[in-house]
């Protein structure tokens, strides 16, 4: 009988976070503890030498460069870690992939208020009929232009981190501000 | 940076068998797939000690998500003792050390050949089915490209027309399995040839749903709370197998999906498909303690 093989700490670890992103993506709006404090744990779980990157915060760059993942500008990235949102620019480069190739669409990852701020209801797949989350810390008017942007299957979606906590909004989520 | 930062500690083999990046694709794009339900997304589909069409794009799915703690599920055609379900079980359980059980309840990974068990799957559980024919536009249309393009457009006529015909020639439909289903009202996909029987199963369910198509290279995700409709015209409604009424001759189980047994003077027996609940009534009738699930169909009906 062979040995079986044991994971790594960085194995177990990124495994643990894409089990908390996979649940937080397929139960939009429920919130979901990931083993560390954010955007490190999601890059080395998800990025790699395949992926366009971009990070708004300088400090998270060398640990971009450790997957090996190229540093690319907003409009060309896949992964884009856009740390707090200070206006809505940054929806407006965002990649949303085409009807051909939804996957194209990007991967944004912001940091927000997942306790406080203004009454959202989301429905889509996922969502047992309604839900009703706070989200703060986002730029006024930001999920308006969300729904401006995107023409479903085109789209991007949104990873939401308060500490080591995540909420995924995915591009099929309807979010109605109340 | 120095090559030490840049290197790994020496493994004789990578956790769960796939390396690091063969997982990472595949996380980007089960995520991808679980944001657009039933829209097919391509992914490399890497080597695993396996042929191609035998399940190697479930198991790829089920090795990137399983860790030491995950109990898993293998089942070929409702079975969990058949060579397929059983050879992966065992490669699972050798290449990641992980519990196995034959138990649905006790599950927290269920990969699955063209069956989904009768009890019903909790919100923690986790389906991946094998899907050997991702492209349910292929018997209409066998141009890939142009089959991309109808999906972008949700372009169906053809599969409504095909199921017209079939009405036309046979007067019922005659799609057995892998029945074409719009999923979240948009993409049609193929649920993987589970009978009919089972695609009411995936609507608004309470499990996330991964079909992942190795020799063709491509996933899909039916995430939890989802509609999913079999095509089907208003004034001819959609019917399961008639099975509801069958008698398992082993367990003495009834209203479950059967496998017929021809028998020589021309006529058949039948045995319940799901072979653990099958174990499971068997090991009630016999007086012993069996914890059983809730079932999807009751008394051989799927409640509305």
């Amino acid at each position: 009988m062979l040995a079986v093989p044991q994971p790594s700490p960085a194995e177990s670890r990124e495994n643990q976070t894409f089990e908390a992103l996979l649940w937080a993506l397929s139960r939009p709006g429920l919130v979901r503890a990931m083993p560390g404090l954010g955007d490190a744990d999601l890059l080395a779980a998800l990025v790699d030498r395949e992926c366009l990157v971009h990070a708004a915060d300088p400090l998270l760059i060398p640990a971009v460069l450790k997957t090996g993942a190229k540093v690319a500008e907003l409009t060309d990235a896949d992964h884009v870690f856009a740390g707090t949102l200070g206006d809505l620019a940054v929806l407006d480069q965002l990649q949303m992939g085409s009807d051909l190739y939804p996957d194209d669409g990007a991967t944004l990852v912001v940091h927000a208020d997942l306790k406080t701020g203004p009454m959202l209801r989301l429905t889509g797949p996922g969502v047992d009929g309604t839900l009703d989350v706070h989200i703060g810390g986002l730029p006024d008017g930001f999920w308006q232009r969300r729904a401006q942007i995107m023409r479903y299957p085109a789209g991007f979606e949104l990873f939401l981190l308060d500490d080591d906590q995540v909420m995924g909004i995915p591009r099929s989520t309807q979010v109605e501000v109340l | 940076m120095s090559l030490t930062t840049l290197t790994k500690p020496w493994e004789a083999m990578s956790y769960g068998f796939l390396d690091g990046s063969a997982k990472r694709e595949l996380r980007r794009k089960t995520l991808k797939s679980v944001a657009v339900p039933g829209c097919q997304m391509p992914y490399a589909s890497r080597e695993v000690p396996m042929a191609r069409g035998w399940g190697t794009g479930g198991l790829q799915v089920s090795l990137t998500l399983v860790n030491p703690k995950t109990r898993v599920k293998v089942i070929d055609q409702g079975a969990d003792d058949s060579v397929n379900a059983a050879s992966i079980r065992r490669f699972i359980a050798r290449v990641a050390g992980t519990p196995t059980t034959m138990d649905t309840l006790e599950a927290d990974l269920i990969q699955s050949r063209h069956r989904i068990p009768e009890e019903i799957l909790r919100e923690d559980q986790i389906l991946v089915l094998q899907v050997p024919n991702p492209e349910p536009l292929r018997p209409v249309q066998p141009n890939m490209s142009i089959a991309r393009q109808m999906h972008a457009d949700a372009d169906y006529g053809r599969m409504w027309l095909q199921l017209y015909e079939q009405i036309v020639r046979s007067g019922r439909v005659m799609q057995g399995a892998s029945y074409p289903s719009l999923v979240h009202g948009r993409h049609v996909m193929t649920p993987s040839p589970i009978p009919r029987w089972d695609v009411p199963k995936l609507n608004m369910s309470k499990h996330l749903t991964i079909l992942s198509a190795g020799r063709e290279k491509r996933i899909f995700a039916v995430p939890p709370y989802t509609r999913v409709e079999p095509l089907v015209f208003s004034d001819v409604p959609y019917k399961v197998e008639e099975h509801g009424h069958l008698t398992c001759y082993r367990s003495g189980t009834k209203g479950f999906f059967m496998n017929e047994i021809p028998q020589d003077d021309g006529t058949s027996t039948f045995e319940v498909s799901d072979s653990e609940w099958g174990v499971k009534a068997i090991r009630k009738g016999a007086g012993e303690p069996v914890t059983t699930g809730e079932t999807w169909y009751k008394n051989g009906e799927m409640p509305e």
